[in-house]
């Protein structure tokens, strides 16, 4: 088959369909990762560096947050949550306090602005760089936000109980903030809108089966609905076990589902067999002890398993099994690479 | 004669006013405040446990009987202190340095809690010197260590080592959690337990008392 670009490799394996070899690229990549494999390059260099498949940009990188204690690293987020970062990581912030402590703070909430047009200033430079090239893929995350930001997260779960009229409050200021937001990611070129809310535990979904539908895949499906009428597809993430609400996850419509937690029990072959025919699988490569502390050798075989269960047909996207967070061992992540690129030539070999 | 199943459904089902209603009732009939923890709530714990094991209830229905089984224990508290009824034993938990989640390690403590033990808490963010002195001053029967970073997971490896080298490794058992863990990873590091959920944590809590 002829060589395809980045762009049209992802866009061909989303549609389930087969690229010339397996996509590849992350949700995110420690800068620590980026900086011991290519010093001094920036995301958008490593990527053309490492030949990644696509882009992806988080709101995170580009809120604004208003910092309270520099020395303690509390900041203020965009929701009005404020949060306390470890003095190591920008990763996964601890909510000291939640936007919204009662329902009545409902009524006189004030959202931010998704027009902001200061939000899309890197995507803007981005689709200068690399629109038609790689795909471009924009972050949303509206569960995520509720759960990280608007309300504490044990409240809300038993506001799921209590109160489900707090929770549906809660959905509509996110619904509202992500249609147009996701328009105004569409309007400025991203190619992929991906939510990265996560939904499960290790153990299986953080609600029940009955919760997810009412309060959490609604506000995924008017996202997927949207993207689609713009032509544009639309993945899902989320860790944890899914089994128990997979279905419900595929009845969104989304056109991909990541990352297959291997730590969480997730078989990928499993879940190529029950869903490849609706949904292009994504993911599975273990970055908890694997990608970390594991041998190269046992990376290029975790990479060939993968390719060799899911890769079938296309619609595989070989990704680690959540991200390239800071204790990733910088080599066995070129490893991995060179293993997909290895591996993940059509037609396949493995 | 008081009827303790209801108190146990009441619950088991998350009623907290319910729960505090009924235990009240029972501590006004002269029930013994222990009496009441044994036949009320802890079969409580012990059936939402089971429950959230095999996937029939998830984290909300856990923590609306949480909440019901604190309006209740709060109720028994001043007789079970004056009385000095025994706990299950002695627990003191931690999130590790660098890691600033205390969600997991709270649900944790709420179950142990309702289980019997007495639990305290260090909090997050906590160096592995900081889990040796207090292991060093106090008499515990286990140490439980809890982390959500995967970066954070060498912290664990530490903290057992810093307690080694003090000598007190085998004055406390060391038990671990948290979402990146899995069962290999502890006995990699020398960990007496791995608890891949809070339910699990008071059962595996409880096997090593009896070790």
């Amino acid at each position: 088959m002829q060589a395809l670009t980045n762009l049209e490799r992802v866009m061909k394996a989303v549609h389930r369909q087969e690229p010339d070899m397996v996509p590849t690229f992350e949700l995110d990549i420690d800068e620590r990762v980026i900086e011991a494999l290519k010093p001094g390059a920036s995301y958008e260099d490593f990527v053309d560096y490492m030949d990644l498949d696509a882009l992806c940009y988080h709101e995170l990188r580009t809120d604004h947050y208003e910092v309270l204690d520099e020395a303690k690293h509390i900041v203020r987020d965009q929701w009005g949550a404020i949060k306390q970062y470890s003095g190591v990581s920008r990763a996964i912030p601890m909510v000291l306090e939640p936007a919204l402590k009662s329902k009545e703070d409902l009524a006189k909430y004030v959202p931010p602005d998704p027009d902001l047009p200061s939000r899309f200033k890197n995507l803007e430079e981005t689709v200068k760089r690399f629109k038609g090239k790689r795909a471009i893929i924009s972050v949303v995350r509206p569960f995520a936000t509720i759960i990280g930001s608007l309300r504490e997260q044990d409240e809300l779960f038993k506001d799921m109980i209590r109160d489900p009229e707090f929770v549906e409050g809660l959905n509509e200021i996110t619904d509202d903030y992500y249609r147009r937001y996701v328009k105004n990611l569409i309007d400025v070129g991203a190619d992929i809108i991906v939510e990265t809310a996560d939904w499960a535990f290790t153990n299986g979904p953080m609600v029940a089966p009955k919760h997810t539908a009412k309060y959490i895949t609604p506000g995924l499906k008017k996202i997927v609905d949207y993207c689609h009428s713009r032509d544009v597809p639309c993945l899902k993430h989320t860790d944890g076990n899914i089994w128990a609400i997979f279905d419900l996850i595929v009845e969104t419509g989304t056109d991909g589902v990541h990352p297959i937690d291997p730590v969480a029990g997730m078989d990928i072959g499993e879940a190529k067999e029950k869903y490849g025919d609706k949904v292009c699988i994504m993911g599975n490569v273990d970055c908890g002890r694997l990608l970390s502390w594991g041998s190269k050798e046992e990376v290029r075989e975790a990479v060939k398993d993968c390719i060799r269960k899911a890769g079938k047909g296309g619609g595989y996207i070989c990704m680690s099994g959540n991200s390239i967070h800071g204790a990733v061992n910088p080599e066995n992540y070129a490893e991995m690479i060179r293993a997909i690129r290895d591996y993940g030539k059509y037609p396949l070999a493995v | 004669m008081f009827n303790f199943d209801e108190l146990t459904n009441s619950v088991a089902d998350g009623q907290v006013d319910k729960a505090a209603e009924l235990t009240q009732k029972a501590l006004a009939a002269q029930v013994p405040a222990k009496e009441i923890l044994d036949k009320g709530l802890l079969p409580a714990m012990n059936l939402v446990g089971r429950d959230f094991e095999s996937g029939q209830i998830f984290l909300p229905e856990l923590l609306m009987a949480g909440d019901a089984m604190k309006a209740s224990i709060v109720l028994l508290r001043p007789e079970l202190s004056s009385t000095g009824a025994a706990y299950a034993g002695k627990y003191v938990i931690g999130t590790v340095e660098g890691d600033l989640h205390d969600i997991g390690k709270n649900i944790v403590i709420m179950m142990l809690e309702g289980n019997g033990w007495e639990v305290t808490d260090l909090g997050r963010d906590i160096p592995p010197q900081r889990f040796c002195e207090e292991i060093e001053k106090g008499s515990y029967d286990i140490l439980g260590l809890s982390a959500l970073l995967t970066f954070t997971m060498p912290k664990m490896p530490e903290t057992i080592n810093v307690l080694k080298e003090a000598g007190l490794r085998n004055k406390v058992k060391v038990m671990v959690g948290g979402v990146p863990l899995n069962q290999s990873f502890a006995d990699q590091i020398g960990a007496d337990a791995y608890a891949r959920d809070a339910v699990e944590a008071v059962i595996k809590a409880k096997e090593l008392l009896n070790k």
